[in-house]
């Protein structure tokens, strides 16, 4: 039975019920979505080795025994020197390749954008495998440089993908204004280019960041005995059942809160909306 | 006056030898010729797509030449890349940086070798004062308004002391009201510098206000170059009498010649116009152009004067004038342009018969002329004014 | 005799000089740095990867060869001791299983976004949704581990609760390990389910809806016919992703998970753990080579089923 009355809105009054079940279903599926994140906080504060409800009392006991022990910490900071520099690597190599494509018409240029998309495309424990056998032919496997440099081919996609969307917010006459105004290439991917770019930039760099921070296999591959954080936490998982990674955990999501209201700042204004140059 | 001056040769600051330009087959330019002289306000017309953006990007050096030359102050700058000429433009878009506030837009051609910063200031200071910005130089370019947006365009510009500024429809993006008073603006600035302006718009009301000589330009080609008045009044070409103004096109084979007139038998009536210096030969086609401003509805004409019977089919009120729209016997369309609401009957009512008329005088003589190039083309065929 | 091929045409005007005049140094280095780059980190370690399939393990030492023992040695066990061929079936069964869960769960998720939720909630919504994918994976799956043991939290809190009956053995089953990839996979598909969706033209629906179609129909009709696109990309990328990763499988599955197939682990898993016990680069480089060539297999013949839906819906 079709309603007499079609409201301007087609998803408005009488869909009560859709609406309901859409909400609840919302519900639900957030639910499960912070799930996982909620246990790893509220049990890093849990007395028990064996997390169970009801719960067994609150403690510190789990981060003390973090910075006692020291190999999480190790891998941490590790992590932490490793996923910014493979970062940064990126966002050069990206903003190179994306002006590149941007600015300029060449012979392969579609072949090009593909090769510098591709690795995203190849399941990273394949890469892995490689990245290990032509790095131990070379000697430059088991160390942090050696993890630097292959997450740089993984993650300079992402990182050229958000670029590539600001720099095509750019209008063109931008460019040739400052040619115009007697600026050479250089002076003008200087002064106006990059300064435009820089939101993109920051926001591929994020975007970067995160992908390193979180990548296992191609980690557990190269970095030998120069652990990254998830690759110590996976031995770390493997050998026992210990409430520390918990506390690892809600340390890590407390550093990610931080990069996320970045990407709240730089990367949704670019990916979500028309975002407006500010000169038309 | 400079009795000087008025000896002397005009200068010329820029001139265009044979400048053409295609994009795979298509042609954007056919060898186009031009010259702008010192001091002198030209103004670009035509269509969308008629080539007049790319000819003044291509003066720009922001896109190149198939073939031709540039001559900049008399020195050849056909080979300098874009940011060693001294010409500069002025955008559509404004094409501000919207990361730099207006002060450093403004001086953004300034510091871009080695600089006094004191003097770019005081430079700055000056021209942001010549364009009224003196009170925005600290503001966002985002804040600005189109209008104030369009002089910091300008004042980037000027600032550098180009040899010519170049301006790509620069007001287009403002609203009516705003474009007019820009209009004047900038005509009192391009004399009070006493530079060279070439100005692309596709407004005639904009050309024909600023410009001291407006070339109309059709499928890459310059159909006329003139004074406005000139263009307005004489049309060259079928192009121009019907993209200028509101002209009515008879075409008619002429039928004879006395007394330095010709008559032309038309599809409704013969008509009469000034022959001019090399007549057109009896038998010949022609067409015929007369303004709509020129034709008089009364009556009884005066003597010698072109008569043409037509049906008031509907008008349009348009504050300071009227413009009358008239069918003739054979279907033809007529417009007559009054300056008062048409007062011999009142109203005057759809459907009712009226007698136009006008002088042979005004009546601009055009003739077939094939075009070099589109010979081959069937049915293309462009006229080419004759007589003055 | 006039030599043909002396140019006929002057040489006029200026060539592109004029408006890319110190663009080729510019040019040479941003393509350059990043295609060399390229070449030298991704596609010359996949090419070696090809090679070193062939090479051999001798005294602990890898030896250049030209040798098909590896693939031999593959083909011996692929229904016996290491039963590749059912450690392939396994990764297939899931990973295309938690492809299509993946999305079902996903896609309404999406459309509740758009449709139900008023407009201005739509950015804190999907920030709410991609904020799991700023916490660790690794990290994550240990916490759905302490969630889903036997006597974890999910199944203490029944008990405590008082429905013991209720009680599940999810750890170390292929469904856990499916759970940890959807968890994982749910706000990339989110994102990239959204941008179809929200793209959707909305007056196209009211349209529909003003001749007379239900929102079943207007569902049926409009939105998910436009969402096609989005609904195969997102699938197929779950599929890959699901195909390749070691983690769920190990920490979730156990290793050797329980399906419907068996307690047999996933094709990566066994391919991670034979390099972790032997690390015989060569063999495992040549696992690696299989695991390509069913991806491709799997991708080609997804890419025939799309095509075939695709001439069934025209």
């Amino acid at each position: 039975m079709a309603s007499a009355i079609h409201p301007s809105d087609p998803l408005a009054a009488d869909g009560r019920g859709w609406r309901l079940a859409g909400r609840l279903y919302m519900a639900v599926g957030y639910f499960f979505l912070v799930l996982p994140i909620a246990t790893m906080i509220v049990f890093s504060f849990q007395k028990g080795q064996f997390a169970s409800i009801p719960g067994q009392g609150w403690t510190f006991q789990w981060y003390g025994k973090l910075f006692d022990d020291g190999t999480l910490l190790a891998a941490l900071l590790n992590s932490l020197i490793v996923s910014p520099l493979a970062a940064t690597g990126a966002c050069v190599l990206g903003f190179l390749a994306a002006y590149s494509i941007h600015r300029f018409r060449f012979w392969g240029r579609g072949a090009f954008s593909v090769l510098l998309v591709l690795p995203v495309l190849i399941p990273p424990l394949i890469l892995g495998v490689a990245f290990l056998g032509l790095l131990s032919r070379i000697g430059l496997q088991g160390q942090l440089s050696s993890v630097i440099l292959t997450h740089m081919v993984v993650i300079t996609a992402p990182a050229m993908a958000v670029i590539q969307l600001r720099l095509g917010q750019m209008p063109s006459s931008l460019e040739e204004a400052a040619w115009d105004l007697g600026a050479t290439q250089f002076q003008t991917l200087y002064k106006v280019v990059l300064p435009f770019a820089l939101p993109g930039i920051a926001g591929g760099w994020l975007l970067a960041f995160t992908f390193s921070f979180d990548e296992f296999i191609i980690a557990w591959f190269v970095s030998g005995f120069e652990q990254t954080l998830p690759v110590a936490v996976y031995a770390y998982i493997v050998g026992s059942v210990d409430p520390s990674l918990n506390a690892v955990g809600s340390i890590v999501f407390a550093l990610s809160m931080l990069s996320l209201i970045g990407v709240e700042l730089l990367l949704f204004p670019i990916l979500l909306s028309q975002y407006r140059s500010g000169d038309d | 006056m400079n009795v000087i001056s008025d000896i002397a040769a005009p200068q010329v600051d820029l001139e265009l030898r044979g400048i053409a330009k295609n994009f795979g087959d298509f042609v954007a330019l056919e060898h186009v010729d031009l010259s702008i002289e010192r001091g002198e306000f030209v103004a670009i017309m035509g269509p969308s797509g008629c080539g007049k953006t790319t000819l003044l990007r291509i003066v720009a050096g922001l896109e190149s030449m198939s073939s031709g030359q540039l001559l900049l102050r008399g020195q050849d700058i056909s080979a300098l890349p874009v940011h060693k000429r001294s010409t500069r433009l002025v955008w559509q878009n404004f094409a501000l940086f919207p990361h730099l506030n207006v002060r450093q837009n403004i001086a953004f051609g300034l510091t871009l070798g080695r600089h006094d910063k004191a003097a770019v200031k005081a430079k700055v200071d000056e021209i942001a004062e010549l364009v009224q910005l003196g009170q925005f130089l600290d503001r966002r370019v985002s804040q600005l308004s189109g209008g104030q947006k369009q002089r910091v365009g300008i004042a980037r510009a000027l600032v550098t002391e180009p040899e010519i500024l170049l301006l790509d429809e620069p007001l287009s993006a403002l609203d009516a009201h705003l474009r007019i008073r820009m209009q004047s603006e900038m005509k009192r600035l391009q004399q009070r510098l006493g530079l060279s302006f070439l100005y692309v718009t596709h407004n005639q009301s904009e050309a024909f206000s600023m410009a001291d000589r407006v070339v109309v330009m059709n499928k890459g080609r310059i159909e006329q170059y003139g004074p406005p008045e000139e263009i307005y009044t004489r049309p060259r070409t079928h192009f121009v009498a019907e993209f200028v103004g509101s002209n009515n096109i008879f075409d008619g084979k002429v039928v004879d010649m006395q007394d330095g007139l010709i008559r032309v038998q038309c599809a409704d009536a013969i008509i009469s116009a000034a022959a001019g210096e090399r007549p057109p030969g009896k038998g010949s086609t022609v067409s015929l152009v007369v303004q709509a401003d020129k034709v008089r509805s009364s009556p009884i004409g005066m003597p010698g004067e072109n008569m043409l019977g037509a049906v008031l089919s509907g008008r349009e009120f348009t504050g300071s004038q009227v413009i009358y729209y008239l069918e003739t016997a054979s279907g033809g369309e007529v417009k007559m342009v009054a300056q008062e609401p048409f007062s011999q009957t009142g109203r005057a009512a759809i459907n009712m018969a009226m007698q136009l008329y006008w002088s042979p005088a005004d009546t601009v003589v055009l003739r077939p002329n094939i075009v070099p190039g589109v010979e081959n083309m069937p049915g293309r065929h462009s006229y080419v004014a004759l007589g003055t | 005799m006039v030599a043909a091929d002396v140019p006929q045409s002057i040489p006029t005007g200026v060539p592109e000089a004029a408006a890319t005049a110190g663009l080729n140094s510019l040019k040479a280095v941003g393509i350059g740095v990043p295609l060399l780059y390229s070449l030298t980190f991704f596609a010359a370690p996949l090419v070696f990867l090809v090679v070193l399939g062939f090479w051999l393990v001798e005294d602990f030492q890898v030896v250049p060869a030209l040798s098909l023992d590896n693939y031999l040695d593959i083909a011996e066990h692929m229904f016996a001791k290491s039963n590749y061929a059912l450690a392939i079936a396994q990764s297939l069964w899931v990973a295309l299983t938690t492809a299509f869960f993946a999305v079902l769960v996903c896609y309404p998720m999406v459309l509740a976004i758009v449709y139900v939720a008023p407009r201005s909630r739509h950015r804190l919504l999907l920030m709410l949704a991609v904020a799991p994918f700023w916490s660790s994976y690794v990290l994550r799956l240990f916490s759905w581990q302490i969630l889903l043991a036997n006597k974890g939290i999910v199944n203490s809190g029944l008990a405590w609760a008082g429905f013991e009956n209720l009680q599940f053995k999810l750890l170390y089953t292929q469904i856990a390990t499916r759970i940890g990839l959807i968890h994982y996979l749910a706000p990339i598909l989110i994102v990239v389910l959204y941008v179809t969706v929200a793209n959707i033209d909305r007056h196209l629906i009211q349209a529909a809806r003003d001749l007379g179609a239900t929102r079943w129909q207007a569902f049926r009709r409009v939105i998910l016919p436009m969402s096609r696109t989005g609904l195969l990309v997102s699938t197929s990328f779950a599929a890959i992703v699901s195909f390749g990763d070691v983690l769920s499988g190990a920490l979730l599955g156990g290793g050797a998970g329980a399906s419907v197939l068996g307690s047999v682990p996933l094709f990566s898993n066994m391919i991670m753990s034979e390099y972790a016990s032997s690390t015989n680069l060569p063999r495992t480089a040549a696992l690696a080579m299989i695991l390509v060539l069913v991806m491709v297999l799997m991708l080609a013949g997804g890419a025939a089923l799309a095509e075939r839906t695709k001439v069934d819906a025209g």
